[in-house]
């Protein structure tokens, strides 16, 4: 299915409106969510949204308009806006923002899968949620159990005014479970696959790789047991992070401040800015040698994976941080074209309806050479912590704390009793440069986030942190908690 | 679309379905929004849709389809598909009748203003002038938006149930940037027309100007003034405990029993569709008619907000506060509201001997969800104050802080604002809040 006549009649009214540049973006997104709660199946839904989004560029203003009416009259209407929008901005120019793609594919891209979630019968999905919900209830202490399924199947068709024909047909794929236990006037919460479940590009075996019906069992005694778990004490120690936490320290400390809107004041009075600013690129000593963080939006599973981003750039790899130091950004043509680069392709719209933007995409801690458990070798007093339960950081990207569901101490080189309510903070370089091990590529999983908000009016995105477990020194542990 | 094409889809997206219980809930939506920064528009965009909801109940099975296409087959296919997903769902023993309720509330005043939903590009572009005119005065950079938007809502179901409202929302919110400082402002509103850019822009622009060359002070125990775009940043994070779900769950500060003290005697909490500052919808997304209730009053909770489900579950009353189906997370108090108290806000600076005033927080999390214990940043115009006025500007901190004891140790200014972000809209005074914890500083 394409959609070529009415993108040529979107563009051609476009630019006989004055536009100096356009392109059209139609989307049909199908969603499906299934929840159960307690035994019962509290959301099973379906979802069908087509439309299209149009961005017109006039005297280097940027107008967009977005629209499900995808008739004649709907498409010239929603034409003619973008270039109203536009228009209405460029009265007030001062500084050019717009730069047009510097050239135009045509081509198709289908994401890789092992099974089309197509093929499994909505009562097979249902039965394996309610399995899985069922052996979380380890104890009558977990009041809530949760588990869920997303899937995601995005086709889109992006058409340009210089001739791109861009169709791709996109699947996302994620799963979780969680218990909260309940007691003595605490309430404790373990999830699975990391703090939100696993989530990727692709099919079904997204969903067998989760193993929730494996795991659910543990993850309810884990809950019940973080009931009576010590406190995490507060201090200054080493620690150890699991993979999905590394994935988030990543995403909040790495793949925000290298948006390089953010950086040029773009989202400054939401998102915020950045401390990773030009002046400090090439230079910065980011984090400690052996961290190198690459963006690879062509990443078998990734779950921002896809040939082209939504202003019709080609996927493809670049580093953000090569050996320790700053040596890129994630870029839209718009900034690339400030800093005299070219854009990396981490353009994207949550859907039809949303303009897109710079997004963090793949961004890709690349794995050591220790195996993990060869990471608490060398730690005589510290903390192993995993799944994230609470994060926060400036609107600098500097001063962060981030609480994990669960912990245990580490002393001699052995993991020793549970902890419950472990929180961490730091100053990102300083910590990054606190990273003495990361584990090798047997740890190393494609973690993805479908949760990322950004933008005003603000869009979810959905985003990749690959990452293994990784070790820190002199960290400060503790903060949150009194006594 | 209009409330009578809505009203009219509906009825025939009834007539398709052989459900035992059929909802249609039909929202139409028109968002547009203009930002800026460096004293330039650099993003601006027009958003519209209109979507179809289905619920289909079928002996206590439930299915939920949605769709945008709304041509006759897309329409029976939509049906069809929500009655597909209702029979293969498992029964569930506690899903009571969808709400009978003959007659919808009355919409209250102004919700909805012709100004703010014709309001064109132009518009906004003069808004965006007027703010940058303030910034150049200044010398100043500044980044914010301007948005205008409608949206319509009509909820009928085979129990008898209609219900339509339609609604606008209009705000600015301006970040101004100095050298070593910046400042922030906002104003949200139904009608566009009620919003003076130019006037939130000096405000924040003043912020920006008076916390130039930032302090570092020492992070500890401070008494703070929130300002109310700060507090209800803050209060945003109390909201999920006012649901009959998490308290039945025992996640809620409430789970220990309602008509107990939590809070502090001078500590009132709302839940008023109809306040004049930000008037909504008077019922929820099942139809039912929202009540305007007390759910903290004097510091005793006094209520927790249902839903059908929650309502049937635990034998209480329905107090109309579904959000739409499917619905995993339970009902939501979306118009929340805290009385004010008897001093201006002035006043209560005047009376503070050191302290801290607080223009906004940023990024808010729950570090501990049964003792409400959350942490954050203060951000864009954070002042030191001594002896009753404002002794400069100090950099930023971050604050680990039960939002209970909070509200156990707190006075209230005597006006109200409304404030808000993506995803909540409240009416909040100002807050002075005494032993608020920081535990550590930024050099910005």
């Amino acid at each position: 299915m394409g959609f070529d006549a009415q993108a040529a009649r979107a563009l051609d009214t476009s630019s006989s409106r004055g536009a100096h540049y356009a392109d059209i973006r139609f989307e049909i997104v199908r969603s499906e969510r299934i929840e159960v709660r307690n035994g019962v199946v509290a959301s099973l839904s379906d979802s069908t949204s087509r439309g299209y989004g149009i961005r017109a560029l006039f005297e280097g203003a940027w107008g967009f308009a977005a629209s499900s009416d995808s008739s004649d009259a709907g498409l010239d209407r929603t034409a003619a806006r973008a270039v109203e929008i536009a228009r209405a901005g460029a009265a007030l120019m001062r500084t050019r923002f717009g730069e047009p793609p510097p050239r135009a594919y045509v081509d198709t891209f289908a994401t890789p899968m092992h099974r089309d979630p197509d093929d499994v019968s909505l009562d097979e999905r249902v039965k394996l949620l309610l399995e899985a919900e069922a052996a979380l209830h380890a104890g009558s202490a977990v009041r809530v159990g949760r588990a869920w399924l997303d899937l995601w199947h995005t086709d889109k068709f992006f058409y340009s005014t210089i001739g791109s024909n861009i169709a791709q047909s996109i699947r996302q794929t994620g799963s979780g479970i969680q218990a909260m236990a309940v007691g003595d006037g605490d309430a404790q919460t373990r999830t699975f696959p990391g703090d939100i479940g696993l989530y990727k590009s692709g099919g079904w075996e997204i969903v067998e790789q989760a193993a929730l019906v494996d795991n659910a069992q543990r993850i309810g005694e884990e809950a019940i047991a973080l009931l009576h778990a010590p406190q995490c004490p507060s201090g200054t120690t080493d620690i150890i992070l699991g993979g999905s936490q590394v994935s988030l320290q990543i995403h909040e400390s790495c793949g925000h401040p290298a948006e390089l809107d953010r950086v040029m004041g773009w989202e400054a009075n939401f998102s915020g800015v950045s401390f990773l600013g030009v002046d400090r690129l090439n230079s910065l000593k980011y984090g400690s040698d052996i961290v190198t963080i690459q963006i690879d939006n062509t990443l078998p599973e990734g779950m921002a994976t896809l040939a082209y981003d939504d202003e019709g750039t080609k996927s493809g790899v670049s580093d953000i941080v090569r050996d320790g130091v700053l040596v890129g950004y994630e870029m839209s043509n718009d900034t690339a074209r400030v800093i005299g680069r070219t854009s990396n392709g981490c353009v994207r719209a949550e859907s039809w309806e949303f303009v897109p933007m710079i997004r963090m995409c793949n961004l890709n801690l690349l794995p050591g050479d220790l195996p993990f458990e060869r990471l608490f070798d060398d730690v005589k007093d510290g903390i192993y912590m995993e799944s994230n339960r609470s994060w926060s950081i400036d609107d600098h990207r500097l001063n962060f704390q981030f609480g994990c569901e669960i912990s245990w101490e580490v002393k001699n080189g052995k993991r020793g009793r549970m902890l419950k309510n472990p929180t961490y903070a730091g100053v990102t370089p300083a910590f990054w440069n606190s990273c003495d091990a990361v584990a090798d590529a047997d740890s190393w999983v494609a973690w993805g986030t479908p949760n990322c908000g950004k933008g005003e009016p603000i869009q979810t995105g959905r985003t990749a942190q690959c990452a293994a477990p990784a070790r820190f020194r002199n960290v400060e542990v503790g903060v949150g908690y009194r006594g | 679309m209009d409330k009578a094409h809505r009203e009219e889809l509906a009825g025939r997206v009834l007539a398709f379905s052989g459900a035992d219980q059929t909802e249609a809930l039909v929202s139409s939506s028109k968002s547009e929004l203009t930002r800026f920064t460096h004293n330039a528009i650099h993003q601006n965009v027009a958003q519209s849709d209109i979507s179809l909801s289905v619920r289909a109940i079928i002996g206590g099975r439930t299915g939920v389809a949605r769709t945008n296409v709304l041509d006759e087959a897309a329409l029976k296919a939509c049906v069809d598909r929500a009655i597909a997903l209702a029979k293969l769902a498992p029964v569930d023993p506690q899903q009571p009748a969808l709400p009978a309720v003959a007659r919808a509330p009355q919409t209250p005043p102004g919700a909805y203003e012709t100004s703010t939903e014709q309001a064109t590009p132009q518009r906004r572009a003069g808004m965006c002038e007027a703010m940058f005119a303030v910034a150049d005065a200044g010398g100043l950079w500044s980044a914010g938006y301007a948005t205008t938007g409608a949206s319509g809502i009509t909820i009928a179901n085979s129990n008898g149930t209609l219900a339509s409202f339609d609604g606008t929302d209009a705000g600015v919110n301006i970040k101004m940037n100095a050298a070593d400082s910046s400042g922030y402002a906002e104003a949200y509103r139904n009608d566009v027309a009620a919003i003076d850019a130019g006037a939130v822009a000096t405000v924040s622009a003043k912020k920006a100007r008076a916390s130039a060359h930032p302090r570092a002070v020492e992070p500890g125990e401070w008494t703070v003034i929130l300002e109310p775009a700060a507090f209800g940043e803050l209060f945003a994070y109390l909201t999920g405990h006012f649901s009959a779900q998490s308290f039945d769950e025992g996640s809620s500060f409430l789970s220990d029993g309602l008509d107990k003290r939590y809070l502090g005697d001078n500590v009132t909490i709302r839940d008023d569709y109809g306040h004049p500052l930000a008037p909504g919808m008077p019922f929820d997304y099942e139809g039912q008619p929202t009540e305007r209730l007390a759910i903290v009053e004097n510091g005793v909770a006094r209520s927790i907000v249902t839903d059908s489900y929650w309502a049937h579950k635990l034998q209480r009353e329905n107090t109309g506060h579904a959000p739409p189906a499917p619905n995993a997370y339970g009902p939501h108090a979306v118009h929340l509201v805290v009385d004010p108290g008897s001093k201006p806000a002035a006043q209560l600076i005047a009376e503070t001997e050191r302290g801290l005033l607080i223009s906004r927080f940023w990024y808010i999390r729950t570090v501990d969800q049964r003792q409400a214990i959350v942490t954050g940043m203060t951000r864009d115009g954070t002042f030191l104050i001594e002896n009753g006025k404002i002794a400069g500007g100090v950099r930023n901190m971050r604050f680990n802080q039960s939002l209970l004891e909070s509200l156990r140790h707190c006075e209230f200014s005597s006006e109200l604002e409304r404030t808000g972000n993506y995803d909540y809209s409240m009416v909040v005074p100002t807050a002075k809040i005494r032993a608020f914890t920081f535990s550590s500083g930024t050099d910005f």
